[in-house]
């Protein structure tokens, strides 16, 4: 049974995000793509200025530099994997770009002394920037200031940055794809969320299966092709 | 400064004050609401978005213009609340509330002499403010009735006239007759719920909600799109104020809307009456109301702040305050959480009403035996979703099991695998009174108008309460496992002592004018044209939600207002 609801799971999302792609004009096969070749060992760089391919992801409020910290910085927090799309395919850093300069303007300060401080956490521990460092130092360095043992920080707190780039995280994979992150649906197709279907009928309240016979649906936009049990 | 003259005031057009707008306006009253935030429309509410109205809690207040702070004890400065759950706009919380409509139980109107009777006075913590209501079930039941009735709420009885009804909620008090409505559909999460909680000889049934499960009044039935709590009803069928009796209020011709006025002092005289009601428009401009009655129906902060701001040199404690009883006894409910994953099942958590979907009441109020649990009073324990809306995003607030980090891979595997096969319990427990916990103002922080912010002093950390919460997670635990979950966690409580949800205090009502603020109508013992009505007079909380005892109580008054106030101003008792 399980098995069973795996395969068709893995059934529905390629059929989701296959669907979204044909209407998105072949942007969700990239960014699968590429999650597939920045998905290194774990001693290798996770990514790099170079490798940050989403010229159009940022430039409303984050720097170059800044913008590729923070890319990698949500990709371990949500990292994507073969058939899972993770930050960078949901376009994360678009939506706290957005973000930052409008409904969480009042965040700039913070964002800006944050990543200051994580700067000069990764240069002293390891010699270099976050962004450059293995996935495995990433995820060492995030756990740091998760656990408040980062140096170089007092405001924002360790804990407090991380907090923050944790929920904007998940905004960006989870919130409608309007607000610039969730691209193509990604996160929703990742957990099985519809979206903002207007109604639910006996049929599906019934069923224990996951739900389908709808398009995912959202503010603006909704994928094309209907979700189908299989 | 403008001048408007009129026979009522109300201040917070919400739960109780759309209801006593409506009602007074049809005694023909001249009727002026003052509504702190806009009056929206139900076509506001269509498309649906959490990122906007869960995360970013579009309707409710602004914590930065409109800040509330807290701090456990008296020793220390207290800091703002991040996150404000109250209504911020004509309906107040009924717009964007889960719409749980319970009526109390008997012995939730007489707490403190049910537990004298049972356990002995020695049961009751020495520090606790516990007390009767200064009225009785029997009292409340005809306006239970009647919000049942001209609200909609879906339901099904389970003590009809003393017959208990299998099926219904066989703990609750009689009812006269069947709820207008009958119960919404089960979704997935509440078909386990009660397979599991049957399993262990408990009682469940569909968690009665302002929620219309048929056409009603000339409003459609629910479409299960799960944008419940947290959100505005996009087809009307949520029985909020603003779909009820705001349209109510507008067809008696008597009633008059001012949205984005700030109320800031009650005005009284050296008679010792209530002169009315001063406030600044959405413009800046100061504005005075003078009316025959004024009537305080905001979130519970702003009930007694208004209070503490009026003082004059007759009343140099604030209004209604001769008791030196205003601002004390504040309660909230602990929101404690099990959660429950499953591998051989979808829940789909994200359909139907998001609140609490099932519910039962085994273990509310004195429903059971509380000999050596070591507390008193109890708690209704539902499912629904931890926090009690069924997006992907409210999932990511919430605890994932113990063996799961909150972020890398493996907690990206456990939303794709868990985010449809989820559920989770929770039990709104019944913290006590307790004198000490209390509202004031604020010294150091002043909200955009300049007023002083509410202050909260609350620590729920106290061993009742700790008891009572350890229980109730014990049980949910139990009851997850055997609704055959395969994984079955609780979510850590709040550390930190900060009060939960449901604010209930600060106004107590009681029978005695030494020890309470108002009397059973509402109504200031100290200045009989003054009324405050809502949570804030409760003098005990009850494990259950509050709007529909809020609501109840509001007809009550409106009824004494309407039928004998009016008639003869004076104190009603």
């Amino acid at each position: 049974m399980k098995k069973h609801e795996e395969s068709r799971r893995a059934f529905l999302i390629g059929t989701a995000v296959g669907a979204s792609a044909v209407a998105g004009a072949g942007l969700v096969p990239t960014a699968l793509a590429q999650t597939n070749e920045q998905h290194p060992a774990a001693d290798a760089p996770a990514t790099t200025a170079q490798g940050h391919a989403h010229a159009g992801g940022h430039g409303a409020f984050l720097n170059d530099d800044d913008a590729v910290t923070v890319t990698a910085f949500a990709e371990r927090i949500m990292p994507g994997a073969p058939g899972k799309p993770g930050a960078r395919d949901a376009g994360v850093i678009n939506y706290i770009d957005l973000a930052l300069a409008g409904a969480y303007s009042d965040l700039q300060d913070f964002y800006r002394r944050g990543l200051a401080a994580l700067d000069v956490h990764c240069r002293t521990t390891y010699n270099k920037p976050f962004a450059q460092l293995s996935a495995a130092q990433q995820d060492e360095a995030i756990t740091a200031l998760e656990g408040g043992k980062a140096t170089g920080f007092t405001w924002p707190t360790s804990q407090a940055f991380f907090e923050t780039m944790r929920t904007h995280t998940m905004e960006g994979m989870f919130a409608d794809p309007v607000y610039g992150g969730n691209k193509d649906f990604a996160g929703w197709v990742l957990v099985g969320f519809p979206g903002a279907q207007p109604l639910f009928s006996p049929a599906d309240m019934n069923s224990k299966d996951a739900f389908a016979g709808a398009p995912i649906i959202g503010l603006q936009s909704q994928s094309k092709t209907v979700l189908r049990r299989s | 400064m403008a001048t408007e003259k009129t026979d009522v005031v109300i201040v917070g057009v919400g739960a109780a004050g759309g209801i006593l707008a409506a009602e007074l306006g049809k005694a023909g009253m001249k009727v002026i609401g003052l509504e702190r935030g806009p009056r929206l429309k139900t076509e506001d509410f269509n498309p649906h978005d959490e990122l906007r109205y869960f995360q970013r809690l579009d309707l409710r207040p602004n914590p930065k213009r409109q800040p509330v702070t807290w701090r456990p004890n008296a020793n220390g400065r207290a800091v703002p609340v991040a996150r404000q759950d109250y209504g911020n706009q004509a309906g107040g919380g009924t717009v964007h509330y889960g719409a749980v409509s319970w009526r109390m139980h008997e012995d939730d109107f007489r707490a403190r002499s049910q537990t004298v009777a049972r356990y002995g006075a020695s049961a009751i913590p020495e520090d606790s403010s516990l007390a009767d209501w200064p009225l009785s079930y029997a009292d409340l039941e005809p306006h239970y009735d009647r919000a049942e009735y001209e609200l909609g709420v879906s339901g099904k009885a389970g003590n009809l006239q003393g017959n208990k009804i299998e099926g219904g909620n066989v703990f609750e008090a009689p009812r006269r007759r069947e709820y207008p409505l009958p119960p919404l559909l089960v979704e997935q999460a509440g078909a386990a719920f009660d397979a599991g909680a049957k399993k262990l000889g408990y009682h469940p049934f569909s968690t009665p909600r302002a929620i219309l499960s048929q056409p009603y009044n000339g409003r459609p039935g629910c479409t299960y799109c799960g944008f419940c709590q947290a959100f505005g009803c996009h087809v009307g069928a949520k029985s909020s104020i603003l779909v009820t009796k705001l349209p109510d209020a507008d067809k008696t011709g008597n009633f008059k809307l001012v949205t984005g006025a700030m109320a800031y002092r009650v005005n009284s005289d050296n008679s010792g009456r209530a002169t009315g009601v001063s406030y600044y428009g959405p413009d800046g401009s100061d504005n005075t109301i003078e009316a025959e009655i004024v009537i305080l129906t905001t979130f519970i902060y702003d009930n007694t702040r208004l209070l503490l701001l009026s003082k004059t040199e007759k009343f140099p404690n604030g209004l209604a305050n001769s008791s030196g009883q205003l601002g004390k006894h504040m309660m909230a409910h602990m929101m404690a959480n099990v959660f429950v994953g499953f591998d051989d099942r979808h829940m789909n958590i994200y359909m139907g009403p998001s609140a609490q979907k099932h519910t039962l009441d085994d273990f509310n109020a004195d429903n059971f035996d509380h000999s050596g649990v070591g507390f008193i009073r109890g708690s209704q324990i539902s499912i629904g979703t931890g926090n009690l809306q069924g997006g992907p995003i409210s999932l990511t607030t919430t605890a994932p099991p113990p063996n799961v980090p909150r972020w890398g891979a493996a907690y990206r595997d456990y939303l794709a695998q868990y985010y449809t096969r989820h559920a989770a319990m929770v039990a709104q427990t019944e913290n006590l009174a307790y004198p000490d916990q209390m509202i004031d103002l604020d010294p150091n922080v002043r909200d955009a108008w300049g007023l002083p912010a509410p202050r909260l002093t609350y620590d729920w950390r106290r061993p009742n309460e700790r008891a009572r919460v350890e229980f109730m997670q014990k049980k949910m635990e139990e009851i997850g496992r055997a609704m055959g979950a395969s994984l079955v966690w609780r979510a850590p409580v709040s550390p930190a002592g900060a009060p939960g949800a449901h604010h209930e205090g600060g106004t107590r009502m009681g029978s005695d004018p030494k020890t309470s603020v108002v009397n059973r109508y509402g109504q200031s013992w100290d200045i009989p044209n003054l009324f405050v009505i809502g949570s804030s007079t409760f003098p005990s909380m009850s494990g259950f939600n509050p709007t529909l005892t809020i609501q109840a109580l509001a007809f009550m008054s409106a009824d004494a207002i309407a039928n004998r106030y009016k008639k003869s101003p004076g104190p009603l008792l």
